[in-house]
């Protein structure tokens, strides 16, 4: 049965992975949302812990780690063998060499894949606005990475990147509730995510500058476990996702992100990219985000330190139709469902090829080349 | 069974590298090999729904999206829902003074009391089905993206295929006066030269979309959430949500049913001989295999029966009971373990005939590639160049080392007859009685000793390793061997002897 799937002139459906520090999103290619988000962790076989696959001390064991993960994705989520089928890897343009190597290997190798075709997130998520000009910010878990998109090219020189995400939301809310919730020595990453997502929210503007004087929302109590008790005041709620804005000593913050990189772009491109600004990423998923960076935008731009230097009077953003967490894995799907994916794939043929030779780092060069996506 | 309950105690050296309990690997008969489940190929088999053990056939699995049509689960806990029934009553409504009573049915979950009534759906007058299924609201945009770039991505493809006749471009312009260059460039990607998407338009239009209008407004923040207490029961968890990752849905009262997913059935293939070394029966409700190649029928099996106190650096006897699972007699031999250069050179043998059989491979497809053409019109069905990983070095750390019996141990195949048979058991086999301990018919309990090394401390365990060398008879026919034949195999076993007692000074 599975054998006749690639009889005819349909190919077998390409599978489209997007690997996130914290949920992994996997998928067919062509179809309109993944089939999983799933969390980036597998439980160890031997030591029955969880373990995250982005946590590895060294190649070998991201190997392992890798294996382990995808094996589950293809037989737990997706139903098909991965043999002889072809992957399409969302990556982040960030993304350390050691990793991707690591991952082809195990593709390749392990699981025998026909053909895999890195495009990277930021790219590709143009893919789901039918847009090539965009000013692209994914804020994910790790940290924060915005790209410049201009006529289908990445604007490189203006990329920027702050661990301002997810991971320094959560330490700030672990922290705080530690702090009142005294008689507790430590909350699990999984409780304080589900708090996070349940009950927090980004304040506004104008309220954030005040917080000292505004009343504050109403407390919540969260019964971890369906039994012990956690207070969760109303500041708490309103405040955690400060640490996102929040100007640091380099007066760096999400808001500046953005300004910065328009800054470091030319004159001609400032325009189109601050009224085509896309977010995406699980964090700016979460209530009142967009809404309080569209008025930081607006606010920065009146400081001495914006105002002399850009004269913009709007910035727009995009809506794409999908949830903001797997934007640039759809970009993927619809990149991955062309004929792309014949013609700018790496095959199992040129791996081998390459992978024999002394130096593969040549080889992730000439992936480079292939990446270079024109839209 | 104390191996399923205690697997780490003897585990045995994979071809691979890996060590697993004997009742984790597998024994290909083609190959004489060991392999496991990190060295075989896995295969998808069969796909079923695990609540109505529905069977089905993988296209129509793949058209449902892996999800069963008729079971349903339950969007708050992730359970399987079941269908309840009440009856109402209805207005007649051709006697208004009459009422008729009618069934109706919803879903209910039996773990969390979630209701399909909680969330508003309409109850159904048929048991079976009939639920409102969810659309993705930006399908019909998606899909219209993706024939955009789907007709770009053929353009590129086009040009390009241009490009390589550049040096016939002579012979091109005048063909392309025909409208002959796609079609030939369409032939050369494989593709139809009729029908499909975009095609029938090759120069002109692109299918019209609508690129995105970015706007100024954003989603703001609920007017009353600085004074809205929060009920929690009523806000969905990450897990609730991710559940349904198109919809995501905030809010309980948005949260849907799901069809239930599809689990499935998988084979092993070994990856060298492409012989299947495990395939499931068919049929969701069998727990049975048509070809279940477990090493645990092939390969002697090593327990421990008992083992002295440990001490650092003192002999200890450490009994170990051998089993043969086989048909026919076995021998078996004890080896110490190789050096690190003869292992190194064992892995390389590995290698080298890994690339003989891959390379022998290649020429029987050159050679039936010449006889038909299938392969050609078909890539998919041709095999395509195999890299799988090579085989890795044991990766522990001995804490013991072990006295060997010098002897070897001769087993009676397994007689199923004989478990039964307390009488009168007669053996003819010269054991030395230093080695064999006892016998009970295919087994036998032997001697070994162990002598815990000064790291056994820090391990907290003794583990010691071997070569166990067994006789295995092959009734495997081939084209050039009908007859049985005797073989000698090897297998490193490392065995978890426990720990020490008492510190050494
Ligand atoms: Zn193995
Ligand atoms: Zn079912
Ligand atoms: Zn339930
Ligand atoms: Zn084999």
């Amino acid at each position: 049965m599975p054998l006749y799937e690639g009889i005819g002139l349909t190919e077998k459906q390409a599978v489209v992975i997007d690997i996130g520090a914290a949920y992994t999103k996997f998928g067919f290619a062509g179809e309109s949302g993944p089939r999983c988000i799933v969390r980036t962790e597998i439980k160890c076989p031997e030591t029955k812990q969880v373990k995250k696959v982005l946590n590895y001390s060294s190649e070998e064991e991201l190997y392992d780690l890798l294996v382990e993960f995808i094996h589950v994705l293809y037989f737990r989520h997706l139903l098909v063998s991965p043999k002889d089928r072809r992957v399409v890897i969302v990556e982040s343009l960030l993304c350390p060499t050691a990793f991707r190597e690591t991952l082809a290997k195990v593709l390749f190798r392990h699981f025998e894949v026909s053909s895999i075709l890195f495009v990277p997130s930021h790219l590709v998520s143009l893919c789901t606005l039918g847009v090539n000009t965009a000013l692209v910010l994914d804020v994910g878990y790790v940290e924060a990475i915005l790209i410049p998109v201009f006529e289908g090219v990445p604007v490189l020189h203006a990329w920027q990147a702050q661990p301002r995400a997810a991971e320094a939301v959560q330490s700030s809310l672990k922290a705080s509730l530690l702090n009142i919730n005294s008689e507790k020595e430590d909350f699990p990453e999984s409780t304080i995510e589900d708090i996070k997502v349940r009950t927090c929210f980004v304040t506004s503007l104008t309220r954030a500058t005040q917080l000292e004087a505004v009343d504050q929302p109403p407390d919540v109590v969260y019964r971890e476990g369906g039994s012990e008790i956690v207070h969760i005041p109303g500041k708490v709620r309103e405040t955690v996702y400060e640490v996102l804005f929040e100007q640091d000593n380099d007066q760096m913050s999400v808001s500046t992100m953005i300004l910065d990189a328009i800054i470091k772009c030319p004159i001609d491109m400032r325009k189109p990219l601050a009224e085509n600004i896309l977010v995406i990423g699980g964090t700016a998923m979460a209530p009142g985000f967009k809404a309080r960076l569209l008025d930081e935008l607006k606010h920065l731009l009146q400081q001495p330190k914006y105002a002399s230097r850009l004269a913009l009077k709007t910035f727009k953003f995009h809506k794409p139709p999908a949830k903001e967490n797997y934007v640039a894995w759809l970009g993927g799907a619809i990149f991955g469902g062309t004929d792309m994916i014949s013609t700018r794939s790496l095959t199992k043929e040129a791996y081998v090829k390459h992978s024999s030779l002394p130096d593969w780092a040549d080889l992730s060069y000439n992936c480079r080349e292939e990446d270079k996506i024109s839209l | 069974m104390a191996f399923l309950l205690q697997p780490d105690i003897v585990r045995y050296n994979c071809t691979c590298g890996s060590l697993k309990p004997i009742s984790r690997i597998y024994f290909c008969r083609h190959c004489l090999k060991i392999r496991c489940g990190y060295c075989v190929c896995h295969e998808v088999d069969s796909h079923y729904c695990a609540n109505c053990l529905e069977n089905l056939p993988s296209s129509e699995a793949r058209l449902k999206k892996n999800r069963c049509a008729a079971c349903l689960d339950c969007p708050s806990c992730l359970n399987t829902v079941s269908t309840r029934s009440t009856n109402i009553s209805t207005q007649n409504p051709d006697d208004p003074n009459k009422t008729v009573t009618r069934k109706a049915y919803y879903l209910a979950c039996g773990f969390c009391r979630w209701t399909s009534r909680d969330v508003g759906l309409p109850d159904q007058t048929v048991a079976t089905g009939g639920w409102p299924e969810r659309e993705n609201v930006h399908a019909a945009r998606i899909s219209s993206l993706l024939e955009h770039y789907k007709v770009l991505a053929l353009r590129e493809r086009q040009e390009k295929e241009r490009k390589k006749f550049i040096p016939r471009r002579s012979y091109l312009h005048f063909s392309d006066k025909f409208g002959l260059t796609a079609m030939m460039a369409r032939k050369r990607a494989g593709l139809p030269t009729l029908g499909g998407v975009g095609i029938k338009d090759e120069t002109g239009s692109i299918p019209d979309i609508i690129p995105s209008e970015a706007v100024e407004e954003v989603d703001s923040l609920p007017a009353d959430i600085y004074i809205k207490p929060v009920d929690l029961a009523q806000v969905t968890t990450l897990s609730q949500r991710l559940a349904q990752p198109e919809f995501q849905p905030e809010l309980v009262s948005d949260l849907f049913p799901a069809h239930k997913h599809l689990m499935i059935k998988r084979s092993q293939r070994c990856r060298s001989c492409e012989h299947n070394v495990s395939k499931p029966e068919y049929n969701p409700g069998s727990i049975k295999f048509k070809i279940q190649l477990a090493a645990y029928y092939h390969v002697p099996e090593i327990r421990i029966v008992t083992c002295e106190l440990l001490r650092i650096g003192q002999e200890s006897q450490l009994i170990i009971r051998l089993c043969n699972p086989t048909q026919h007699q076995t021998v078996i031999q004890f080896l110490p373990l190789p050096s690190a250069e003869e292992d190194l050179e064992e892995r390389e043998k590995e290698i080298e005939e890994k690339k003989k059989k891959q390379a022998e491979k290649k020429d029987a497809e050159k050679t039936s590639q010449g006889r038909d053409d299938v392969s050609i019109l078909l890539p998919s069905l041709s095999r395509q160049t195999s890299i799988s990983e090579d085989p890795r070095p044991v990766n522990v750390k001995l804490t013991g080392d072990v006295i060997l019996p010098s002897s070897s141990v001769v087993l009676p195949p397994r007689d199923d007859a004989a478990e039964y048979d307390d009488s009168g058991e007669t053996y003819h086999f010269q054991d030395d009685p230093k080695v064999v301990m006892w016998r009970k018919a295919n087994k036998a309990a032997v001697k070994i000793a162990v002598v815990p090394l000064d790291s056994a401390t820090e391990a907290g365990h003794v583990l010691v390793g071997f070569v166990m060398k067994y006789t295995y008879v092959n009734t495997m026919a081939t084209l050039d061997q009908k007859e049985p034949q005797k073989v000698d195999l090897k297998v490193k076993v490392f065995i978890n002897a426990g720990k020490t007692v008492g510190a050494c000074t």
